[in-house]
């Protein structure tokens, strides 16, 4: 199964991840004002919620990795070496 | 300046090329833990710390600075070859930073305006002697060089540094992560009817909430945290000093202007493309950091000279 997790400390509520998600996997926990995981298992990678997070706080383990059609090859090549 | 580091300490050369000076100031500011620094590293050679004017062989090279004179370039290769590892330091380095800005201008211009045309100065020639001639262009570090890590921020925060030379001597990966300047800003960022942008001096913006909330355009969700996020937790809207996110880096149709809009416009009444042209016309503020690298100033969406024309056509 896919795994996802948002890193606690970096969430800020805004709701992005909630919004965008098309198998609905987050909901939003008023009293912590952050996004929490409730259908993990409805997850499809599609990684909407990850690029459009703010902080970048949310992270996919364990799916099949698709290339994206466009990359600049240049800096993919430099991004393991930035600290 | 007295070095008490054992005879087996990783050497370092450092090496300062067109920038500020500030990311030597972020050494100094490590203050006491630079005793701790010193116990393993050796600094042969720091313009700021150091009388070596040479380029003795050392284990790590820290550059900072773009390369826009001649000396830069020939300063940047001296480092190459008296150092085994070259370490980017810093966002001029890195992307070109501040001093990339100077790829939306001529050379004929910039002289112009620094000595010609210079109200302060009584030549109004250009210099003939100590200033090195100019480059074509700005280019960040890796043009010019092999580069073997890159370390963003202006200047990175101190305890980047810190833990970046502690762990090349530990042989360990150091913890930088990909992080943007959100994850650790405290704002509450919560959705709103706000339904125009607000320049950076318009009114009191509310120290609580988030800046994009509120329709002031922060550029904290696209750039990399380098720094602790000190501008947004005290008051000023975050303007990218420490380069772009990652997904912006590598994907060619992504970009600052419309990562932000994206944001921005799920987060308030403000139309996504309002956003983007917001950007656009004050493109040489939002891209001043980055426009001089490839990774972002090649991207084929990325007008700027275009967008300075127009803004400069409808100028009041």
């Amino acid at each position: 199964m896919i795994e996802i997790e948002i890193h606690d400390q970096s969430c800020r509520g805004c709701q992005l991840c909630v919004d965008i998600c098309p198998t609905k996997v987050f909901e939003y926990d008023a009293a912590q004002a952050k996004a929490v995981i409730r259908h993990a298992e409805d997850c499809i990678a599609c990684l909407s919620c990850a690029y459009l997070c703010p902080s970048g706080a949310l992270t996919h383990g364990n799916y099949h990795v698709v290339k994206n059609f466009y990359r600049d090859l240049d800096f993919s090549q430099k991004m393991e070496k930035f600290l | 300046m007295e070095n008490a580091a054992p005879n087996n300490a990783v050497t370092v050369n450092i090496e300062w090329l067109s920038d500020c000076g500030g990311c030597h100031v972020a050494i100094v500011d490590l203050h006491e833990k630079i005793l701790q620094v010193l116990q393993s590293v050796s600094i042969q050679r720091c313009p700021v710390l150091t009388d070596q004017k040479g380029y003795p062989p050392a284990r790590v090279g820290l550059v900072s600075g773009a390369i826009r004179t001649e000396h830069d370039r020939h300063a940047a290769e001296e480092m190459r070859k008296s150092c085994e590892l070259i370490i980017a330091w810093g966002s001029c380095a890195v992307y070109g930073g501040i001093v990339g800005a100077g790829i939306v201008h001529s050379r004929r211009e910039i002289f112009d305006t620094v000595y010609g045309n210079n109200k302060t100065t009584l030549t109004h020639a250009d210099p003939t002697s100590r200033v090195s001639p100019f480059e074509q262009s700005v280019l960040p570090l890796d043009r010019v060089i092999d580069v073997d890590l890159y370390l963003p921020g202006c200047p990175p925060h101190p305890a980047f540094v810190f833990d970046a030379l502690i762990a090349l001597v530990e042989g360990r990966t150091p913890k930088a992560t990909k992080k943007t300047v959100c994850s650790r800003c405290t704002r509450r960022m919560e959705k709103t009817d706000v339904d125009r942008i607000r320049s950076a001096s318009e009114g009191i913006p509310d120290p609580e909430k988030c800046f994009l909330s509120q329709g002031y355009i922060c550029m904290g969700s696209t750039t990399l945290d380098r720094c602790l996020s000190p501008c947004p937790t005290n008051g000023v809207v975050c303007t990218g000093c420490a380069g772009a996110t990652m997904q912006i880096l590598t994907e060619p149709n992504r970009d600052i202007r419309t990562e932000i809009a994206e944001r921005m416009s799920r987060l308030t009444a403000i139309p996504r493309d309002a956003v983007v042209r917001e950007i656009e016309r004050t493109a040489k503020s939002h891209y001043s950091y980055t426009m001089a690298t490839s990774m972002i100033g090649e991207k084929p969406t990325f007008l700027i000279r275009k967008w300075l024309a127009d803004a400069e056509a409808t100028y009041e």
